[in-house]
Formats: C-alpha cells, structure tokens, sequence
C-alpha cells in the first residue's frame, strides 16, 4: 500500500504530462486546422530541433546567458536583501525605489539598453539579472525580517561579530524563504531570457520560436514550445531537490489535511 | 512609530530615487550621452504631461487595463475557487496538485504564438496569457492559506451548528483571505508585467505598442513615456489593493 502510494506521487507529474498532451491531441483533431498541429507532430519535430548543430548552439547560448545573470544576481541579491532585513535604514533606502520598478516589465526595457549597449550578450544578460533580482531581494528582505531576536542577541552575547551574525544566523534561519524567492527567480529568468530574445532577435531560443511563428512553421513553433516548456519544469524540478536537501530541518515531515468534509 | 519617524523614513527612501534622477540629469546634460540616446528627465515627464492630456494615448491606457483586468478577474476567480477545492477535497487535490506542478514552472510566454494563432491578435489572446500568468500564484497561495486553517475553528464552528456544506465558506474563506490578497498581490505585479509584453510582441494598441513603435522609430523619449506610465499605472493599482486589504482585514490582528 505504501509502496504503491509512492509510486503514484512519484508518477503524478508524470501522468500530468501526459494527461495534457492527450487534451491536446483531442483538441487539434477536433479542430483540425493547419496553424495547430497536434501533439505528436510537434513531438515529432523536436528532435529534428535538437538534432540541428545551429538551433542547438543557439538554445545552449541562451541557457548559458540565463545561468551567468541568475548567478550575478544571486550574489548581488541576497546580501542585499539580507541587509535590508536587518537594517532599517537600508529598507527605506532601497524600499520605495524597489516598489516603483517592480511592476515594470524588465524585458520592455529591452529596446532601451539594446540602443545602449547594442544587441549583444550583455544587454540580454542585463535584462535577465534585473528580472531575477527584484524577487530575491524582496524574499531575502522577509526572511531576514522575520529572524528571531532572541537568537541573534544570544549570539551577540557568545561574542559573534556582526558579519558573523549575518552568515551564522540570519542566512540559514532566513533561507527556507530566500530559496523560494530563487525559485521564483528561476522561472523568471527563463521567462525574460525568451522575450528578451524575443525583442532582440538575433540568436537564442526565443528568437527561432518566434521566426520560425513568422515564416509559418507551426510544428516548429509548438515544438520549441515544448522544448521550452520542458527546460522550466525540468529546471524547477531540479531546484526543487536542492531546496528539499538544504531545507529539510524546516518543512513538517508530514501534512495534515483539513477535515470537515 | 512616531511622525516624526515616519518622515524621516520617506525622506530616506527619496534619497535613491533622487539621486537616480540627478544622475540621468547629469549624464545629459554634462553631454556624456546624447539626447537621441538618453534625453533628459525634464523633457521625459513633460512628454509624459503632454501624452496624457492626447485621446491616442487615453485609448492606449485604456486598452490596457482592459486587458489587464480582464485577465486578472478570471486568474482571480479561477484561483480562489480551483485553491479552495483542492484545499476542502482530497480528490480535487490529486488532480490539481500534479497538473499545477507541471504547468506552474511553465514560462507561459513561451505559450504566446500558441494562443496567437488560436485566438488571433485581438484582446482575447493577451487576456488568456495574462490570466495564465496570473492564475497560479493566486492559487498556491489560495490552497497554503486555506490549508493553514486552524483545525480548532473549523471545530468551534461545527460545535456551534454550522453546517457541515458551509464551512468552507464561513470559516476557511475568510480566514485564508491575508493569504489570498498576498497572492492577488503578487499576481496583479505579473499581470501589469504580462499584458505589457504581450503588447510588445504583437499589438495593434496600448502601452506595450506604443513602446515598440517608438522603438522601432529611435524615439527616445516616447519610449521612456509608456514604461514610466505603465510603472505608475502598476503602484496605484497596488495602492488601490492595499487599501481593499486593509479595509477586508480591519478585524484581523496586525498581519
């Protein structure tokens, strides 16, 4: 019984999957026009995708892209939003300049550093480092916020200096809710490393998924849709495993399900 | 907090926001950037007065709104109620649970050229991406908060005869509404996002339009007017969210 609950937790993504793509199936054979193939054509064309040296090339440099400005921002977001946690006067230095650019769209940005800094790798890595920075910080800021006092005095009074205090308590007591804010981040960066390329066009995966939209080439389309979709929640998951290991002391081993029904 | 406090915080707070602008000020005007590449900030928020007072750029605003609050309604609706179901039955929760875990981390932009060419490149297609994007934040907050519920509430409740069919109403609604508004909050961000880059893609209107044509065109500063504007348009509305908050949680202890 046990074993057999495993098994179907374990596979339920995995059915997830596949209960989509039949809706799909169903669906463009119920509609059956050219400009919505079914599922498996565009199945079928994501290994001619992968298979071709020049679309793989492109798909690893934006991946490559994605990774160096996640891991820039990262670095540059946690210490900061930390800092704020536990800093007054940084919270209201850097708070209001963080509200007035949240709802900005980072990609929109785009066409403005491309007239800066050119259409290359950096504006692109630029654009992704913005997009992914904002909910770092904001989750490393309520993290650190939401410290105990009484372990941080109890630290002062061990003689812990205050650099000591910040990585021996506050980071692993805030970072249950710094790795959400990652994984936030995580989806975001790929979000703004398509329509980054998108809007730039010259190379990436965002750019073969929307000429291949303008020349026509519908089963490319949805299969780069799929390729993409496909690198998110394969992304996700792998982040979700860290994140199980690196946190496991702060999660209830089991959950408790609400009962009035 | 005292006043005294408070203003001293807001000043604080001003601090980088003027030393942004005076800096934009200064890299014009001493000449280090020319004025087709980065204009001044005078003449950015006096295009931006003079914008706001003509009917094109009304239209633009309004066309999206629409769209962002059309999708918003429905990720908000969808969310609540998909969240609250799979919150109450176990069943619901194992069809939801999987399929959300597939489709959450999906980047839903990537869907767009899908939905263009189902839905065609009308309000439907960036209400639908809008939605989508929307959508899933509400719920997972919606089912945290509304699996969070004291058990003891729910009992209280039955104990003082309410039934059964009622409580996920009466009881679990309302006191998962902090976690819902997180969620709406979070959504509403991603929704002010979404529908301005699916208007940069493919629009014939709105902000997101006027952004790219100007683009297109080298106007500099028509291209800072829509992205400042779309960024006040996204503070009043979170403004606007905050003040239902804390009018619906008057009765809730300091969240």
């Amino acid at each position: 019984m046990m074993v057999a609950r495993m098994l179907v937790s374990r596979l339920a993504p995995l059915l997830a999957c596949l209960g989509l793509l039949a809706i799909w199936q169903a669906g463009a054979l119920t509609l059956s026009t050219e400009s919505f193939p079914t599922a498996l054509e565009a199945l079928r064309a994501v290994p001619a995708i992968l298979g071709d040296r020049e679309s793989l090339v492109n798909i690893l440099a934006s991946l490559r892209r994605m990774s160096i400005a996640f891991s820039v921002a990262l670095v540059v977001s946690i210490p900061l939003g930390l800092m704020m946690g536990r800093n007054r006067f940084v919270a209201c230095f850097f708070n209001p300049l963080l509200m007035i650019t949240y709802p900005v769209p980072k990609a929109a940005l785009m066409p403005i550093i491309m007239l800066w800094l050119g259409v290359g790798d950096i504006a692109k890595m630029l654009v992704i480092f913005l997009g992914v920075s904002l909910p770092v910080i904001y989750h490393s800021f309520q993290g650190a916020r939401a410290v105990e006092e009484k372990m941080l005095w109890s630290g002062a009074a061990m003689g812990l200096s205050a650099a000591q205090r910040m990585i021996r308590i506050v980071l692993p007591a805030a970072l249950p809710e710094i790795l959400t804010g990652c994984r936030t981040g995580l989806v975001l960066a790929l979000i703004t490393m398509v329509t980054s390329e998108m809007i730039a066009r010259q190379s990436g995966a965002g750019n073969i998924l929307f000429n291949s939209l303008d020349m026509g080439q519908y089963d490319i389309v949805y299969a780069m849709i799929i390729i993409i979709g496909a690198l998110g929640i394969g992304l996700d998951a792998a982040f979700e495993r860290l994140r199980r290991r690196l946190v496991r002391w702060s999660e209830p081993g089991f959950e408790i399900p609400l009962s009035f029904a | 907090m005292n006043v005294k406090a408070i203003s001293t915080d807001v000043l604080l707070g001003i601090v980088p926001i003027a030393l942004l602008v005076a800096v934009w000020q200064g890299i014009s005007s001493f000449g280090y950037a020319p004025v087709t590449l980065l204009p001044p900030p005078g003449l950015v928020f006096m295009r931006l007065a003079q914008q706001l007072a003509t009917d094109t750029f009304q239209q633009a605003i309004i066309a999206t709104l629409f769209r962002l609050f059309a999708g918003f309604s429905i990720a908000v609706i969808l969310g609540v109620g998909i969240g609250l179901a799979a919150a109450a039955s176990p069943a619901v929760n194992a069809v939801v649970r999987p399929i959300v875990r597939v489709l959450a981390p999906l980047p839903k932009v990537a869907l767009y050229p899908a939905l263009l060419l189902l839905l065609g490149f009308g309000h439907e297609s960036k209400i639908v991406l809008v939605a989508a994007d929307a959508l899933f934040p509400i719920l997972l907050s919606t089912y945290y908060g509304a699996s969070m519920v004291e058990q003891k509430l729910i009992w209280s409740a039955m104990a003082a005869g309410t039934p059964r069919h009622q409580i996920l109403f009466k009881v679990v609604l309302p006191a998962a509404v902090p976690s819902i508004l997180t969620g709406c909050r979070i959504g509403l961000v991603i929704s002010c996002i979404v529908v301005f880059l699916a208007e940069m893609i493919t629009s014939t209107e709105g902000l997101g339009h006027l952004l790219v044509t100007a683009a297109r065109t080298f106007q500099a500063v028509d291209m800072f007017v829509p992205l400042i504007t779309i960024s006040l348009l996204g503070l009043t509305l979170n403004a606007l969210l905050q003040a239902l908050r804390s009018y619906l949680l008057r009765g809730f202890p300091e969240i």
